[in-house]
């Protein structure tokens, strides 16, 4: 019986290890081996990733401490905010925002096509094989920050948690979709790296309460470039503050994220009708 | 196992201009350049055969082969290899085919190979057994031993080409095509490379090999097709290349007394280092070779001389110049 449970484990074990999945994994392996033969700059770089992204909570202490402060926010629910938004950042970063300088090198020195020779989805080698361990500074910055804040806060109920949780997941959703939006931009626009920079300040938007912004800023912040999902709403939700027309901000998330997946699979088409 | 017809690809490029001011008018104003890349070209490849596909800088070599493995799409013609049309059925297609690119690395430069054959092995879903026996039968081939554990950064050139050669070869592809594989290498490294190559197709792999290196095609390439300006200029084999321009001789000479060459037709000068030492191409057609030669050392007393085939390099430059 043990015999069979494990020879079935085993099956199991090596379909993974064949699946999307697998290679995903294999591929975080291998830029983890690149990585770690520097030893020294493996740490430093997530060390240094890790107090650059602090920055951000650092300027909100300052604010409150010289009696400033966001409308409506407590100190402690604006850091909860800012450790949600390093965490968004912290767990895309590493694990999937490197699509973006991946294809725009590999379109500029043309190895791209060493990605489209490999019988998987061009989207998984992508992201496969762009692996950023130095990012990794930004998901300990973000628990760091987070725990601090929640740590000062009262007990939040389940129910806030779970709707935290789910906004969390569309937070995630949203960077996946501005991943896909900017690599399908590096793939036509050959070699331009500003594309990144436009789309760090846009989402710095995101590191601060929705409500602190104009009703029409607001409003292309949640539903045109929903950089609110980011982390005011599930910051909010986990606090329990009331989040207006949630469904549409979800719901513009979601077209948000479809439309990414559409442009990008739509410029891998151009690249390969056009050879780049 | 391979069937190109009528293949053609057109890009639309831009000119930019040479100069300052044209390149400042073309942030502006851009004029559009049509430029035929691949002109309609057919040919047929059968299994397990290897050929050289050659042609100078822009005449459509690596479009073609882009085309065929995938990744580019042409404007019209079609490609049938083993049953896929490359562009359509491009994930399915590329589990049977393999490349090496002899400028862009499959390997990673801070790990080992043997970590790069891994992830290879998940992405073509190799058996680990299969995987094992594979990369294990390719070391011995090609005398890695224990190099495939240094991290790639460690290792000659050679030895990273024969890394990237088993990169491609560890899903035994039916298929591989080959771009510049022996470039920059030292005479040892390109002879195993080689080796390899015959071995894998003897075994049945075929072969498509794009190179400059006419020194790979004499030794590889059973069956040539020349492609230049878009279009094929020659497709037969090796031994029909040789005697392309009839049955001609290169004959280099070294005489005692200023050289007269014979005023007769078939009798083309090369080059010429000084007045004693010349190197002609004759035509036997034309000239015999005995006669040739009695009527220079008649007139200049010959003190040295070799007599060679065409050389495949002057022959490949004449359909070059096509």
């Amino acid at each position: 019986m043990m015999q069979v449970i494990s020879q079935n484990t085993r099956e199991k074990m090596k379909g993974l290890r064949y699946s999307g999945f697998g290679v995903y994994i294999q591929g975080i392996k291998s830029s983890l081996a690149s990585r770690m033969a520097y030893r020294g700059d493996f740490i430093m770089s997530m060390f240094i990733m890790m107090i650059v992204e602090l920055g951000g909570p650092v300027i909100t202490l300052i604010i409150y401490n010289n009696g400033a402060s966001f409308p409506g926010w407590g100190v402690y629910e604006v850091l909860l905010l800012q450790g949600i938004f390093l965490l968004s950042r912290g767990i895309s970063f590493p694990f999937f925002m490197g699509i973006v300088w991946n294809t725009i090198s590999r379109v500029q020195e043309g190895t791209f096509d060493l990605l489209l020779i490999k019988p998987r989805s061009i989207l998984l080698m992508s992201i496969a094989s762009a692996f950023d361990s130095e990012d990794l500074g930004k998901l300990i910055g973000g628990i760091l920050v987070f725990g601090i804040a929640m740590k000062n806060l009262p007990a939040q109920p389940l129910h806030n948690w779970i709707t935290f949780f789910i906004f969390f997941i569309f937070s995630i959703l949203l960077m996946f979709a501005f991943g896909l939006f900017m690599a399908g931009l590096g793939i036509v626009w050959i070699g331009n790296y500003r594309i990144y920079d436009i789309f760090m300040t846009v989402m710095e938007f995101g590191m601060y309460p929705k409500s602190i912004f104009t009703k029409s800023f607001q409003t292309i912040t949640t539903y045109i470039i929903p950089i609110s999902l980011l982390a005011s709403y599930p910051a909010s939700a986990l606090l329990g503050k009331p989040n207006t027309n949630v469904l549409l901000a979800l719901a513009s998330a979601i077209v948000f994220f479809l439309a990414g997946l559409w442009f990008y699979f739509r410029m891998v088409a151009n690249y390969t009708s056009s050879g780049g | 196992m391979i069937h190109v017809s009528e293949l053609k690809k057109t890009f639309t490029t831009y000119e930019r201009g040479g100069t300052f001011r044209e390149a400042l008018i073309s942030l502006f104003v851009r004029k559009k350049k049509t430029v035929n890349a691949v002109k309609g070209i057919s040919f047929d490849i059968e299994e397990g055969e290897l050929v050289g596909f050659l042609g100078p800088n822009g005449a459509g070599k690596s479009t073609t082969i882009k085309i065929l493995t995938g990744i580019m799409h042409p404007t019209s013609g079609e490609v049938d290899i083993m049953g896929y049309t490359p562009w359509k059925n491009r994930r399915k297609y590329v589990e049977n085919i393999g490349a090496v690119f002899g400028q862009k690395s499959q390997l990673l430069w801070d790990i080992p190979p043997l970590d790069a054959f891994n992830l290879n092995q998940s992405i073509y879903r190799i058996p680990s057994n299969e995987f094992k026996k594979t990369v294990s039968e390719m070391v011995e081939m090609l005398a890695l031993k224990d190099l495939v554990k240094k991290p790639t950064r460690q290792l000659s050139l050679g030895e990273r080409m024969k890394c990237e050669f088993i990169m491609a070869m560890l899903h035994k592809p039916r298929v591989v095509f080959l771009d510049e594989p022996t470039i920059g290498l030292d005479v040892i490294a390109k002879e195993k490379i080689r080796e390899f190559i015959l071995e894998q197709n003897k075994k049945g792999t075929t072969f498509i090999l794009t190179t400059h290196d006419l020194e790979d095609v004499e030794h590889l390439a059973k069956r040539v097709i020349v492609i230049n300006h878009g279009e094929i200029v020659y497709d037969d084999s090796m031994d029909k290349l040789r005697n392309y321009f009839g049955e001609k001789k290169t004959i280099h000479l070294t005489t005692r007394k200023k050289i007269m060459l014979p005023k007769h037709e078939g009798i083309a000068v090369r080059s010429q280092l000084s007045d004693y030492d010349i190197e002609v191409v004759i035509d036997l057609s034309q000239i015999k070779l005995n006669e040739f030669i009695k009527k220079v050392n008649e007139e200049s007393v010959i003190s040295d001389m070799s007599i060679e085939g065409l050389e495949l390099e002057y022959i490949i430059k004449d359909l070059y110049q096509v």
